[in-house]
This record gives C-alpha cells, structure tokens and sequence, in this order.
C-alpha cells in the first residue's frame, strides 16, 4: 500500500494497545493476536497507547503465583518480524517515561498522528 | 451486498457488549449483507457456554446466537486459547484434556486466532464489541 | 471516513480521549451503551470538536431514561442506522 502521510507506516493490522502487564489479559490477548497475524505473513504495526506504553517498562517480573507477564513475548516479537513499534508520546510523559528507557526500541508518535495510522492499515484492532 | 465480521469481547450478562453484537448482527444479516462470523475472544468466549441458564424473562444469549446461525448460516468462532483458559472445552477438547462433561456445543465452534485475522482482513467490515 | 464507536461514559473514563486522538477530520463517532451519556446536555461539550459528526444510539438513551436530556447538536440513531453508519465508514474502531 503505497501513501504518502507524513509517518510513513502502513500495514495490514494496527494493534493498539491500552492496558498495562498483570492487570488484566488485554495485553497479552492483543499481543497475541498480533503474533498470530504475523505467523501468517500480514505487516503488523503495534501502538502502545495509554497505559499501554507500561508494557514497555524494563524489569518486569513474574507475578506471585507465577503469573508469566507479557515481557517474555515483547522480547519475541523481533523473532516474528513484528518490528514496527509506536509509543503515543503523551502517554510517556503521562507516566514519567522516556522513549530511549524503555525495554524495546519504539518510535514515538503524536495523538494528532493517530488518525493517519488508522487510516493506512486495513484493520484496527483496539485491545 | 457487503461482507462483514463482528469480533465480540465482552462476557454476557456481565456488560452489554453482547447484546449489543447480537442486535447488530442481526441487522447486518436481514439487510442482506453476507456476515461472515462472528469471532468471540477475550471474555466474549462465555457467551459459548452451554450451561448457560438466565431466568426465563430475560434474553437467552446462547439461544440468540444459535438463532442467528440457524437463520442466516452465520459461523460462530471461538478462540480455543482464550477458552480453554477459562474453562470452555466442546467435546473432543473436553475428552483431549481428560474432563468430564463439556461446555461448548455446535453451531460454536473452537478455533485459532487466524481465523480473526482471516476474517477481518477479508471482510469488508469488522465492527468489535468491548465490554 | 472512519466510524469509532465509543461505549465508555466520559464521566466516568477517559477512554473517550483516546477515541478523540485517534480521529481524523472527517471521522464519525457513534456513542453506544453507556457512552451515550456523552450526548447529555451537560457532558456533550467534551466532543464540542465534532461538529455534526457525533452520533447516538437512541435506543441505548430511552432504555435509560435519557433522551429528555440528550443535546439536540447530537444526531440520535437506530439500529438501522448504526448499520448504515458502518457501510459509509471505509472501516470502524471501537473504543471501550
């Protein structure tokens, strides 16, 4: 798909994600759906919105009882190709986080730049 | 004529979600729009639950789902991962894992994620429903 | 065009920022269950931004009691027309 927007991303599947690690199961189900998408050869872009952006905080553990996370299957995402990674700058700044600080490279976009983004992928999922 | 898919990801009972997709579907369905399937994952996946026993003056999710693909020949898709987690197995699922009794029937049927990201990509519209 | 359809009250969640941030300038947006308190007389000017584009499920506002209070800038909808919102769209976001 060619375009000619000012962030240049497109793709088959716009994840966005909105929900922090350990909380509930949205990060880990949305995640996996991008997995998914990409085991079957569909460009994936990822957008860590909101709280979203605390999946990308370094040193996350287990839970207690054993509970895995998600940061095991952020460290995989490279090995499905998924390497289209956006983080809303808002949200850094909402929660005192820095793009550079985070555990996986992600590029940073502006809430006015969403729109293009859901524009240029054929589907939008919102978890 | 238009393709469409709903992805469903809200538990019934728990919040409107569901029966806001079943209203949705159905109006997509007597339009004469083709509904590919409906996909239920996240907590959506309990609206396949068998044993499910509202009072009788309520609406029946289960038998609304059921209605819909008997009438319109609607897939109802179920993400095996996100269900087996919480415990919704059908038959052979059910025998695999070494269970008594199971907890999700035809016209639902267990499937793999692909199967949403087939489906949203082929349809010309999904419309998701959130809790 | 894209339709985001939002079902969270923006009295009591913010998520109805994040479907705000993520349209475009022609983009609709459809409120839905308890989102339709958004299209209070009292909480509409959240989306005062839409101008003609904001969107309401009738039927989620009468099962509420609602509609006496609904703002008359909001564009009050059947299920008919939620369908039809849908097939004008290029695609839909939902917001929850």
């Amino acid at each position: 798909m060619a375009n000619d927007k000012a962030l240049g991303v497109d793709g088959d599947l716009l994840v966005i994600l909105r929900h922090g690690p350990h909380g509930t199961s949205w990060l880990r189900e949305g995640l996996d759906a991008a997995l998914v998408a990409a085991a079957f050869g569909r460009r994936v872009t990822l957008l860590f919105m909101g709280e979203g952006v605390t999946a990308l905080v370094p040193g996350q553990k287990s839970g207690p009882l054993g509970q895995k996370g998600t940061s095991p299957t952020l460290e995989m995402l490279e090995m499905y190709d998924i390497d289209t990674l956006l983080v809303e700058t808002e949200a850094l700044a909402l929660f005192g986080l820095r793009a550079d600080g985070l555990m996986l490279s992600a590029r940073e976009v502006e809430a006015a730049e969403l729109d293009e983004l859901a524009s240029t992928h054929s589907l939008v999922l919102t978890f | 004529m238009m393709r469409y898919a709903i992805l469903l990801m809200g538990a019934p009972y728990s919040s409107q979600a569901a029966h806001s997709a079943l209203r949705f579907a159905r109006a997509v369905a007597e339009r004469g729009h083709r509904l590919e399937g409906v996909f239920f994952y996240h907590d959506g996946v309990h609206n396949a639950a068998r044993l499910a026993a509202p009072p009788q003056d309520e609406p029946h999710l289960v038998d609304g789902w059921t209605a819909l693909a008997a009438d319109h020949g609607v897939p109802l898709q179920i993400c095996i991962a996100a269900a087996l987690r919480r415990g919704l197995l059908d038959e052979r699922e059910a025998a695999r894992h070494g269970k008594q009794g199971y907890s999700v029937a035809p016209p639902f049927e267990l499937t793999g994620l692909g199967q949403l990201v087939d489906l949203g990509l082929r349809c010309d519209r999904l419309v998701t429903f959130g809790p | 065009m894209l339709l985001h359809i939002l079902n969270r009250s923006p009295a009591t969640s913010e998520v109805y920022r994040q479907a705000l941030a993520a349209m475009g300038p022609d983009d609709r947006l459809l409120l839905i269950e308890d989102g339709v308190q958004g299209a209070l007389g009292a909480l509409v000017d959240r989306f005062a931004a839409l101008e003609g584009r904001l969107y309401a499920q009738e039927e989620d506002l009468v099962a509420r009691g609602l509609e006496p209070l609904c703002d008359p800038s909001v564009a009050l909808i059947d299920v008919e027309g939620f369908l039809t919102l849908t097939e004008e769209a290029q695609k839909t976001v939902s917001w929850f």
